[in-house]
């Protein structure tokens, strides 16, 4: 835990300069800052604002996750809506039923959106604006009700509403005694005034964000800038793989010279190079005077056949010194069935078994093969993707 | 390091063999089989389980290494029918986002069933002899006397309850295997708290949210019971969908029960929250009282333990058409290219509704469920 607030300090410090949290917190709006490429993806700012629409001390909600604010009646539609925005890197913005740490429920217009690294396009946190929604919707006079959400919503809320108030009245039977909660379900449209409200929040949070990020040199923006020549992970994959305490990378089969384009800390405390000392780069860098040329052929030899291969290997660091290197490679397949991605798990012969908690070394190669089939499996999944 | 070596074809028998009639008991034995053994830690994890709901905070768990590694090591070696990640995946674009999948090596009647034809009816013995390759048994999981979870590379399958993880050769999904129960006094032919309890440990020790655990019973079979596992990256659309709460004194207890709105097979979910042991009983209890009465259901265990979705099928006679428990949550498996390329939501849907109860029978399923977790929470 110790370590995690430090990576979440380091979150905000290595971005922004001091005065960074004293400019948002003049903001009067209700927001949270999350970044994404910490394991869990925890809130790492909370407004003042926030903490005291959900009753949430400042401390209960740094290093937790958003989904503590949802409960029962949460839409899990809603939800999947959110993760998949946040999977696709982009802005959202709908209606959503959160708990008060007291646990009643409240209606607000949630607005999410990615800050960019404006150096290589990579997502660096996420911004989520929540503006209450105030007035009370009544289901005293159903059809009337139901033309005014009909009349103000967008597509997809309409259906499921209309749908959802066909169901809930078909299931009278059983919700009669806690119509009010089933009320509370149903979806509540913000309207113009919240949502412009919602959007110029955004901006102004943004802006800070810029205004305080330009001294430390490493800027941020709300827009993917394209300057950069990598193609960067998506965030929800970032953190699958996060889980995943094996030294590894990922390379990219479909760009020139096949380059790393995913690293796990521990490849990096192996091999002592910085992250953006191996993004883009072949992992050939790893080679040296004594690696026998057989080894690199073998490894050739089962890319182009598309198939996995496990040699030992003799690799350098980055200080020069040398190390035996159990090396498996694996072709890595996405939703399509199509090679995404060649894994590389490393194993330094003779290292210490700490932490191995009984596993032999080729249990932990192959788990970790395994662990990364499964995540990027998940890739071009979403809705849309799929051509008949 | 690892190398390819051509796993031994040799079978190790597993026999179940029917004692006696009155006890309708049967046991499974392997005979000199040495697997990798995971042993539980002494304190359940089902006691204190206060989980939010995955736990992404975490690190790969001991299990899910262990079942990948195994998993990852026999897909290597050649021991399956084919990749299944070379399968195509697609969403159908609709309300429910059905996921469909393009298997053609996929058949769907893989498990060894007994070989009905080998029952020697001798007096009131009756053996059934089942093959598996011994390649195919990746470990198993007993519970153990330790603090924390252990792991034993080597270890002959012991005599107690334990559950052994067979690889399913013909997987529907990455990582998919058979959890087959073991030494619960004889092998159990209907769902028990004692197995469903072991199997939901299994999924909390794994605290992997891509991992499904599925079972389904069929009373048209001969029954052993098993279950099978395997890892879904994405939710499952079922997983997604509203539900409508069924109010009751469970509650108190942290149970929820709810029923799936808006799904075109009736369903009901349970869901413990900091009471994985009441959840496991309740549920156990409702699938075994199903059983009684010959209804045909799945079950689908996600949410790393926590929650578990019921899916009475309606009891055809003379039909095979059921549907198994992961196309109840919405994952379908093609064989022909065509069929995959004109797979609509109308048509799933239509395939899923004709399996599902009338209203009537749904009903009765329902109070079934609250009657027994009313009883148990009290």
């Amino acid at each position: 835990m110790e370590s995690q607030l430090g990576l979440i300090d380091q979150s905000f410090n290595a971005r922004y300069t001091s005065w960074v949290r004293e400019a948002l917190d003049e903001l009067p709006d209700n927001f949270t800052i999350t970044d994404p490429s910490i394991s869990g993806h925890p809130i790492v700012f909370a407004s003042r604002g926030f903490l005291k629409m959900s009753g949430y001390l400042k401390d209960e909600v740094i290093g937790r996750n958003g989904r503590i604010f949802q409960g029962p009646r949460t839409n899990r539609r809603s939800v999947m809506e959110i993760r998949e925005a946040i999977r696709e890197e982009r802005t959202i913005q709908l209606s959503l039923l959160n708990y008060r740490k007291d646990g009643t429920p409240f209606w607000m217009l949630f607005h999410l959106s990615p800050v960019f690294s404006k150096e290589d396009g990579r997502v660096i946190h996420f911004v989520s604006v929540q503006v209450p929604i105030l007035r009370k919707l009544r289901s005293e006079d159903g059809n009337r009700w139901q033309e005014t959400v009909f009349g103000s919503c967008r597509r997809e809320v309409c259906s499921d509403t209309v749908i959802e108030l066909a169901r809930c009245r078909a299931l009278d039977s059983f919700v009669d005694s806690d119509n009010r909660v089933l009320e509370a379900e149903e979806s509540c449209e913000a309207n113009d005034l919240e949502k412009q409200k919602a959007a110029t929040a955004i901006n102004s949070i943004l802006s800070v964000l810029t205004h305080y990020s330009e001294q430390t040199g490493r800027l941020v923006c709300g827009k993917r800038c394209n300057s950069s020549v990598m193609c960067p992970l998506s965030s929800s994959l970032n953190i699958s793989l996060g889980r995943i305490k094996q030294s590894f990378v990922l390379t990219d089969p479909h760009l020139h010279d096949i380059p790393i384009v995913y690293a796990s800390d521990a490849f990096l405390s192996l091999t002592g190079y910085n992250r953006h000392e191996v993004l883009g780069r072949n992992c050939r860098f790893l080679n040296g005077p004594d690696t026998d040329p057989k080894a690199i052929c073998q490894i050739k030899e089962s890319i182009q056949s598309d198939q996995a291969c496990s040699v030992r290997i003799l690799n350098y660091r980055k200080d020069g010194s040398p190390f035996w290197n159990h090396l498996h490679i694996s072709p890595v397949r996405n939703a399509t069935g199509r090679i995404a991605f060649y894994v590389g798990v490393q194993i330094e012969e003779g290292c210490k078994n700490e932490g191995t908690r009984g596993l032999s070394p080729e249990m932990r190669i192959l788990g970790t093969v395994g662990a990364v089939k499964v995540a990027v499996r998940s890739l071009s999944m979403g809705a849309g993707s799929s051509k008949s | 390091m690892v190398k390819v070596k051509p796993y031994e074809d040799d079978c190790c028998l597993m026999k179940y063999i029917a004692a006696s009639e009155q006890s309708k008991c049967r046991r499974l034995q392997l005979q000199g089989v040495k697997i990798p053994l995971y042993k539980f830690g002494n304190q359940s994890s089902l006691d204190n389980y206060v989980g939010l709901s995955c736990t992404h905070e975490e690190d790969q768990s001991l299990l899910d290494t262990l079942l990948l590694a195994q998993w990852e090591d026999r897909a290597w070696k050649g021991l399956l029918g084919y990749d299944v990640t070379t399968c195509e995946i697609k969403v159908i674009c609709a309300r429910r986002k059905f996921v469909c999948q393009l298997n053609e090596g996929w058949n769907m009647d893989y498990f060894p069933k007994p070989k009905e034809e080998k029952v020697f009816q001798q007096s009131e013995l009756s053996v059934y002899c089942m093959n598996i390759l011994r390649e195919e048994l990746l470990f198993s999981v007993s519970n153990g006397e330790k603090a924390i979870p252990e792991l034993i590379h080597s270890a002959t399958v012991p005599n107690d309850a334990n559950l052994i993880f067979v690889i399913n050769a013909n997987p529907v999904e990455y990582g998919h295997v058979f959890l087959v129960p073991r030494g619960f006094y004889g092998l159990p032919q209907s769902m028990d708290a004692r197995v469903l309890e072991m199997v939901t440990r299994v999924a909390v020790e794994i605290n992997n949210c891509s991992l499904r655990i599925f079972y389904d019973f069929s009373a048209s079979i001969a029954n052993h019971l098993y279950f099978q596992a395997c890892y879904f990256a994405n939710p499952l659309p079922v997983e997604l969908m509203p539900v409508v709460n069924v109010l009751g004194n469970w509650q108190e207890k942290g149970i929820h029960i709810s029923e799936v709105a808006d799904y075109p097979i009736k369903a009901l979910t349970f869901e413990g929250n900091g009471n994985l042991k009441l959840l496991v009983e309740v549920v156990a209890e409702i699938c075994s009282c199903l059983q009684n009465q010959d209804i045909r259901y799945c079950l689908l265990i996600s949410s790393c333990g926590k929650k578990m979705f019921l899916f009475p099928q309606l009891h055809m006679l003379a039909t095979t058409c059921t549907l198994s428990a992961w196309e109840c949550g919405g994952h379908f498996v093609f064989k022909e290219r065509n069929d995959f390329d004109r797979a609509t939501e109308d048509i799933l849907m239509k395939r899923m509704a004709a399996v599902s109860l009338t209203d009537e029978a749904f009903e009765a399923v329902k109070q079934l469920s609250c009657s027994v977790a009313g009883k148990l929470a009290s």
